[in-house]
Formats: structure tokens, C-alpha cells, sequence
């Protein structure tokens, strides 16, 4: 499928491709179209173990757990994405001004984040969800306020890295203007480094999502989530294990697919 | 007593040297001169069984006296090199900076040699290298046994290095590239100590350099190797003052030397119109100027001596119109201050008043007093060595420093710099027509006077790269698909393509191998001429400075020691440093 530079096959990247691809696929069709209702209950068929008519077999109230592994992971998938998007725009913003400048911002904004690190990202997500109130958006801000700095201080070192490079301070006596220089001279160089961060703060916030449902305190019932079916699970592990593997490996799926592809992207 | 036979090593399926033989005697140094990437380090590191696990011998042996060392096929013997490393041959690395450990003690790491190797007991250990280091020149052997490597001069560090390859007498001694990472008179001394080193032990040298004025200096026999092979090899007499071969003659020509750099220098006098020459210059550019002047006696005292002499007060009644003046600049820093705040030249910290109350108001002046200006179509040549200030002094000219006491004026626009290392001055993630034509966006920026449409930034972008000598086709490459030289001539051409009428050429060509180093000279000199161009030109290479420039300027420890024409100061050096530097290279 993809190979690598030095024309070996890249085994790292195949994979993840096709795990994410698949994961993605699921997920996004999720949204519009599942085999079965997510919410549709049946008692004629509570907990079928796995079979042709229910992959996955039935929950404790007959639903397909298919679907709602399908439903969920593309909630999941959403989450994350957004998630990333928000905090990675914000600190590549926040690590750009105050990487390159340093100065009064740096010093706020580094101490901002620290302060946030001080905290258990778990403790901080419950913070805010119970000032916020439970709900998907409110889920995104609170998962996005805490991955930000991580992605801050990534971004910042870069471009503390570059701002002395000799083709910066050639571009400072052209007389490029400060943002000019920033986003368009220093912020292509940092790219590399920047996807890999990315990649990550992905996979971790696909597991805060989850851990956050299971707490109940993310994506609410009736909508499927991975999580939440995990702690719904809890109780039937002896009687219907397929209950909590199901969402329990898709999450393994998912993540390790990310891991796997990013591992690919930067070897290539 | 050193035999290498036929030696092929290759890395993967690329074979980067090729059937090279080598034999050294007992007492003799031998050169190994050629460019990067001629195999010559290879060559020397599998010699040293120090030759990374993935390169195969592919062919030929190397032979220590009658042990083989090394054979084609077979895997490096660690178990025998060991026995040979340290105690028979020693090497003697480039960079000091990088081959001690920078967590020990120097004298510990010395002594690790006699540790592993000899079973002398504490005491006489430390004697041992003590007076090593007295022997290699280290007078105060007490104070460097007991200091840490970055509490010591690169010149210190290296001696060091030398004390450590030598303690235990080996009979051959590898160096690669001694003296490149030090300061002109520092690798004077180093070259002078291994030559004596040679003389009293009479090991064997091999002497691994691409600077061929250091390879004729201290070799007795020189081996010219390229793309893997030893093209040339003969005493240091026959391969330089005859080659035989035509890739010696272009190598030797290639340097800059003071012959070679006299016989450029008068061609140029010979055009009109070219650097070097006010007399002519002025004759095309300023006829009405010329008489205006009161008195013609200038001239005509020019015209007799060729133009040699005196041009600087000459010069300031000629070109009324200087591009840059420097007027009794001195450059400070101050504790505490750094980075971009410095440099827009805003003071923030009085906002932060925690800072403001530890802050020592202390000022360590960097450049004192200088005071010079630079002519159009002028070069000027800034040497000295390293920490004397030349660095900061360009970068105060260039506004990046404005912790400055007296006066800089421009008569230029946006004065540009070229940089030493090409491989860090171009924005990899760009390709080369953007970033020829980013100057001018950013001029057309500033000034929107100055704004040109796309397709003819596109056309000036063209152009340029077609002046500085390349293709067309590289306009949509990206640095990294450019060898050095290329990149060189892009940063060039960047620095040119607004026409800015100064630029500062920091050791434009001192990262680049000889041949290389030529183009980039004369591409330098035609696009002045082109482009009536001032340049501030830093070197330390004395050589490429009087092939380069019009007039010198001498500096050491922030002080300017001598300005005056090039042909002046080489002849008749006023300052004792100048006389120092000169005879050193």
C-alpha cells in the first residue's frame, strides 16, 4: 500500500491505515445508518451472545450491540477530532506568540499551564463538566481547555527552537512582518513535530472521552457511547461478556489503529 | 609499518572508498587531503577500527607491522583492536568541543589511557599526565588536570585531545582534521606541537585535512584522494608545486592564496569599473565629480602607484557618498537581557518589576569605538578570530542589536546578510522561487511603492537565479535537494534580489570545500561589479580576504587594530596582531 523512502514496506503504516480507515468508515456511517436501532428494544432477545443476525450479540435490554459500538465509536471519533482541532489551534496560537516573543506573555501563559498540569486532567475535566453541565459540547471544551497545554509547550519549544535559525533572522532583515514570519516561515518547519503531537492527543482524548462516559459524566443515555456501554457492561461480565468486550476492544482498535498509523507517518 | 592494501570499504551497496593503498614509516606524516566526501575520514576511521558495524571491508587488508588488522569479508576483530587502540595508534579528533566528556574532569578522562592500559598505580599516573600536559604545552597542567572540558579554550581542549592520543607513545597517531574547529594562530601552535610531537617520538602521522596550505606545512608526503580514490600521492613538494594529475591541479589552484589572490586582484584592477579600483569606478560612474575637485594630485598619485595606497583619504574626497557609516560604534551587553525583546529593542522588563529590582545594570562591551564607512561597489574585509567581536559588530550594523552607544548610518536600503552555513540560512519547508521572491513581497510590504505584481517577482526570481549561475529548473526544489555550494548561491542571490547595495558576508565560504569556495568567490566578485555592491565581508581566512576585498580591517578583543587597502596592510602590517596573523597562514 504505502511504501517507505528507503523502499522497504512500511508495516506501521499499512496497518494503521487500514485499522483507522476501517474504525472511520464504521464510525461516520454510524451517524446515518445502522443495522439495527441503537435504541430499539427488544426482551425476546436480551443478551444473544454473538451470532450472524447481532455481531456483537444483545445488550441487557436487547439492543444490537453492533450499532451502538458503530454509534459510539463515531461520537468518540467526533469528540476527539474536535477536541484536537480546538486545542492544537489554540496552542499552536498560544505556543507560537509565546515561544517567539517570550517576554510578559510567555511567562502568564507558561505559568497558566503549569497550573493546569498541577491538576489531574481528570479532576480538572470534572471541575469544569460540573460547572458546565453534562452534554457533548460541554464535553469538547472541558477535554480541549485540558490538552492544551501539552500542545503549548510542544509548539513553544519549536519555535524557540527556529526563531534564531539563521533563515528566521534573514527574514526579520527583509523586513517580513512578525506574523507573516510566524505562520507562514517558522510554523511549516514545525509540522513534523506537530503531527506527532497531534496523533497522540488524539488517542488521548478518544480514552479521556471514554473515561469520562464511563463516569457518566460525558455523552448522556440514551446516545450510545463506548464507555458508558463499558459501565453498563459491569454487571453482566459473567453472564454476557460480549456486552463489555465489544466496546471494550473497539477502543483498543481505535486507539492502537492511530498509534500504529502515526508510528507510520513518522518513520516514513 | 602502517601497510593499507588495496583497501575498499563500502556502506550498504555504495562503495565510498575504493581500492585505496596507503603505507606509512615509522617517523613520517602523512597527508590525506581531498574534499568531502572523498573518503578520506572512512578511510582513516576503518584504519582505527572506529568505522560504524554497518560498513563492510569489501576488499584489501590493513596491516600494523605484519598483524592484520583488518581483512576484506571479515568483521572488525574488536578483541585484537583493542589491544592496538590507545597504545600503538591514537587519533586526534576535529571537533574539541564534542571528543571530551563534558561531565568528567579533564585530567580524569586522560587518565582513563594509562588506566586501561598500563598498570601503574594512582600516583604515578597523575604525574604521567601532568607532564604530558607539559609536554603538549599546557602550562598550567594542575589547573586543566583538575577542570571541567567548558572551563577550557577550544585550543586548551585540543591539546588535551593531544595529551590523551600521545600519553602512552602509540607509534602511529591519526588526526582528522587537528586544527579546523580553532582559531588561525591557536592552529598554528597545535600544527607546530604535533610537528614537534612527530619529531621527538618519531611516530608515525596521519594527517587528515582539506586545508592544503596545513597539508604542505606539516607533511612530508601527501596522498590527494576523491570520490574514493587516491588520485595522487607523492611527496608534499611534487603534488604541489607539480601535479600530475588534473584534479591536484584544480585543487591547488582552487585555494586562495596570496599568489594566486595578487594575480586576481590585479586582474580586476585591470577592468574598469570592478571592486578594487575607485580610480576607474570613479572615472565611469562620477566623470562630473572628478572635475569638480579642487586638485587633481590624487589622482594622478594614484594613476602612478596603480592605485595602491592611501585610497582611504582619497577615497573620502572622491566618493562623497558612503553606503554605510560607522561612527565611534561600541557594542554592550547587558545582564539579563535576551532574545527578541533585545532585538525590537523594547525594554519589557520594566514591566516586570521583580526583574527591574535584581537587575544588575552591568554593560560588557563587546566592540569598542569603531569607526570606519564603506564605499559602493566597495569590499570590505573584517578578520579576526573568534570572540573578537566581528560577529556582534555585523549584527549591530544589520539593526539586530540595538544595545549600541555611537552612530550607524545607512545609505542603503535594508542591508542583507549571508550567511556561513547554507545548510541553516534557507527555510527548508520552502521552495527556491518562494523564497527568492519573499524579500520582495516583503519589501513591497513596507513600502507599497516598492509592490510588484506576481508574474514579475516571478521574472526578477528567474533572473536572479539565472546571475548567481543556476539552472531554472531548480526554482520549484526545495533546499534540501541542494548540495552546499547551491544553497550558498541561492542565500546569495536572497540577499541580492532587492538590490540592497550593502550586505554582510559572514564567512560566506569557510563551510565550503576548495573548488566550491572558488566559484562562490567569483560569483561574489562578478555580481559586485554587476551590481556596484558593498560588502561587508568577515572571514578569518586571510587568504580568501585578500582575494575578496578591497581594504582590511583588523580587529581583536573589540578593538579595530588596523584598517587600511589590502595590498598595504599585507605588505607593511602596522599592528603586531596583524603581523601575527599573516604569518600564521
Amino acid at each position: 500500500m504505502k511504501k517507505a523512502k528507503n523502499g522497504k514496506w512500511n508495516k506501521y503504516l499499512t496497518a494503521g491505515v487500514i485499522m483507522t480507515g476501517l474504525a472511520l468508515f464504521l464510525g461516520v456511517l454510524g451517524f446515518f445508518w445502522t443495522p439495527y436501532s441503537t435504541t430499539a428494544m427488544s426482551a425476546a432477545e436480551k443478551f444473544a451472545p454473538p451470532s450472524l443476525r447481532h455481531p456483537f450479540g444483545t445488550d441487557n435490554f436487547g439492543r444490537d450491540i453492533f450499532s451502538r459500538v458503530m454509534q459510539g465509536m463515531g461520537t468518540s471519533i467526533l469528540i476527539s477530532t474536535l477536541v484536537v482541532f480546538f486545542s492544537g489551534a489554540a496552542g499552536i496560537l498560544l505556543g507560537a506568540l509565546t515561544g517567539y516573543f517570550g517576554g510578559l506573555v510567555d511567562e502568564v501563559v507558561m505559568r497558566i499551564t503549569d497550573a493546569l498540569n498541577g491538576f489531574p486532567s481528570i479532576l480538572l475535566t470534572l471541575v469544569i463538566i460540573s460547572l458546565l453541565g453534562t452534554g457533548m459540547q460541554n464535553v469538547i471544551i472541558s477535554l480541549g481547555l485540558v490538552f492544551v497545554p501539552s500542545f503549548v509547550r510542544i509548539v513553544r519549544s519549536e519555535f524557540i527552537r527556529l526563531r534564531d535559525a539563521d533563515y528566521i533572522r534573514r527574514a526579520r532583515m527583509m523586513g517580513v512582518g512578525n506574523f507573516r514570519i510566524l505562520f507562514i516561515h517558522i510554523l511549516p518547519n514545525i509540522f513534523s513535530v506537530f503531527w506527532v503531537s497531534v496523533m497522540i492527543g488524539f488517542n488521548n482524548a478518544i480514552l479521556a472521552e471514554s473515561g469520562m462516559s464511563y463516569l457518566g459524566i460525558g455523552v448522556q443515555p440514551p446516545d450510545a457511547s463506548l464507555g458508558k456501554m463499558l459501565s453498563d457492561a459491569q454487571g453482566y461480565l459473567q453472564t454476557a461478556p460480549w456486552y463489555a468486550l465489544a466496546p471494550g476492544l473497539t477502543i483498543v482498535w481505535v486507539v492502537l489503529g492511530f498509534s500504529l498509523f502515526s508510528e507510520g507517518i513518522r518513520r516514513r | 609499518m602502517i601497510k593499507i592494501d588495496e583497501l575498499s570499504v563500502a556502506f550498504g551497496e555504495t562503495e565510498v572508498v575504493k581500492k585505496v593503498s596507503l603505507d606509512l614509516r615509522d617517523g613520517e606524516i602523512l597527508g590525506v587531503v581531498g574534499e568531502s566526501g572523498s573518503g578520506k575520514s572512512v578511510t582513516a576511521l576503518t584504519l582505527m577500527g572506529l568505522v560504524a558495524d554497518t560498513a563492510r571491508v569489501t576488499s584489501g587488508r590493513i596491516l600494523f607491522d605484519d598483524v592484520v588488522l583488518r581483512e576484506a569479508g571479515k568483521s572488525c576483530d574488536k578483541a585484537l583492536y583493542r589491544k592496538y587502540q590507545g597504545s600503538e595508534m591514537s587519533m586526534v579528533f576535529q571537533e574539541p568541543q564534542t571528543s571530551l566528556n563534558p561531565t568528567q574532569k579533564v585530567g580524569r578522562q586522560v587518565e582513563e589511557v594509562l588506566l586501561l592500559h598500563t598498570k601503574l598505580d594512582r600516583e604515578e599516573i597523575r604525574e604521567k599526565v601532568l607532564e604530558t600536559f607539559r609536554a603538549v604545552g599546557l602550562q598550567d597542567a594542575e589547573r586543566v588536570y583538575a577542570s571541567y572540558p567548558h572551563q577550557l579554550s577550544g585550543g586548551m581542549r585540543q591539546r588535551a585531545m593531544i595529551a590523551m592520543a600521545i600519553i602512552l607513545h602509540p607509534r602511529l597517531i591519526v588526526a582528522d582534521e587537528p586544527t579546523t574547529a580553532l582559531d588561525v594562530t591557536i592552529q598554528n601552535q597545535i600544527v607546530e606541537l604535533l610537528r614537534k610531537i612527530n619529531k621527538e617520538q618519531n611516530n608515525a602521522m596521519l594527517f587528515i585535512t582539506h586545508d592544503l596550505h596545513l597539508a604542505r606545512r606539516i607533511c612530508h608526503r601527501v596522498a590527494v584522494m576523491k570520490d574514493g580514490c587516491v588520485v595522487e600521492i607523492g611527496t608534499a613538494e611534487e603534488v604541489f608545486d607539480h601535479p600530475k594529475e588534473a584534479y591536484t591541479k584544480r585543487l591547488v589552484e582552487a585555494v586562495p592564496s596570496r599568489v594566486h589572490g595578487r594575480e586576481g586582484f590585479r586582474r580586476t584592477v585591470g577592468k574598469p569599473g570592478v571592486s578594487g579600483d575607485p580610480d576607474d569606478r570613479e572615472r565611469k560612474a562620477g566623470d562630473v565629480e572628478n572635475r569638480e575637485r579642487k586638485t587633481g594630485e590624487a589622482g594622478s598619485q594614484e594613476a602612478e602607484t596603480g592605485n595602491a595606497g592611501n585610497g582611504e583619504t582619497t577615497g573620502t574626497a572622491r566618493r562623497p557618498e558612503p553606503v554605510l557609516q560607522v561612527r565611534d560604534l561600541s557594542v554592550y551587553y547587558q545582564d539579563g537581557n535576551q532574545a527578541i525583546a533585545e532585538e525590537d529593542g523594547k525594554d519589557r522588563e520594566k514591566k516586570f518589576s521583580l526583574r527591574v529590582l535584581f537587575r544588575r545594570n552591568q554593560r560588557q562591551y563587546v566592540v569598542h569605538h569603531a569607526d570606519f564607512e564603506s564605499w559602493p561597489g566597495e569590499s570590505l574585509g573584517l578578520v579576526g578570530e573568534s570572540g573578537c567581536g566581528k560577529t556582534s559588530l555585523s549584527k549591530a550594523i544589520l539593526g539586530m542589536n540595538h544595545h549600541i552607544e555611537g552612530k550607524i548610518v545607512h545609505h542603503s536600503v535594508r542591508p542583507q546578510m549571508v550567511f556561513q552555513d547554507p545548510y541553516s540560512s534557507l527555510n527548508p519547508s520552502k521552495t527556491i522561487g518562494w523564497l527568492l521572491q519573499e524579500p520582495l513581497r516583503a519589501a513591497g510590504a513596507l513600502d507599497k511603492s516598492l509592490a510588484m505584481t506576481k508574474a514579475d517577482m516571478e521574472t526578477a526570481a528567474y533572473d536572479m537565479l539565472r546571475r548567481v549561475g543556476m539552472e531554472e529548473q531548480y526554482f520549484h526544489r526545495k533546499p534540501s535537494e541542494l548540495s552546499g555550494g547551491q544553497r550558498q548561491r541561492v542565500s546569495i542571490a536572497q540577499a541580492l534580489i532587492t538590490n540592497p547595495g550593502f550586505i554582510v558576508a559572514d564567512e560566506p565560504v569557510s563551510a565550503l570545500d576548495v573548488t566550491i569556495q572558488a566559484q562562490i568567490m567569483e560569483l561574489i566578485l562578478k555580481l559586485q561589479e554587476e551590481m556596484r555592491l558593498a560588502c561587508l565581508f568577515i572571514s578569518h581566512d586571510i587568504n580568501v580576504v585578500y582575494r575578496m576585498c578591497d581594504r582590511i580591517m583588523v580587529m581583536k578583543e573589540g578593538q579595530i587594530l588596523e584598517i587600511g587597502e589590502t595590498e598595504e596592510v599585507f605588505s607593511h602590517p602596522k599592528a603586531d596582531y596583524t603581523k601575527l596573523l599573516l604569518c600564521n597562514s
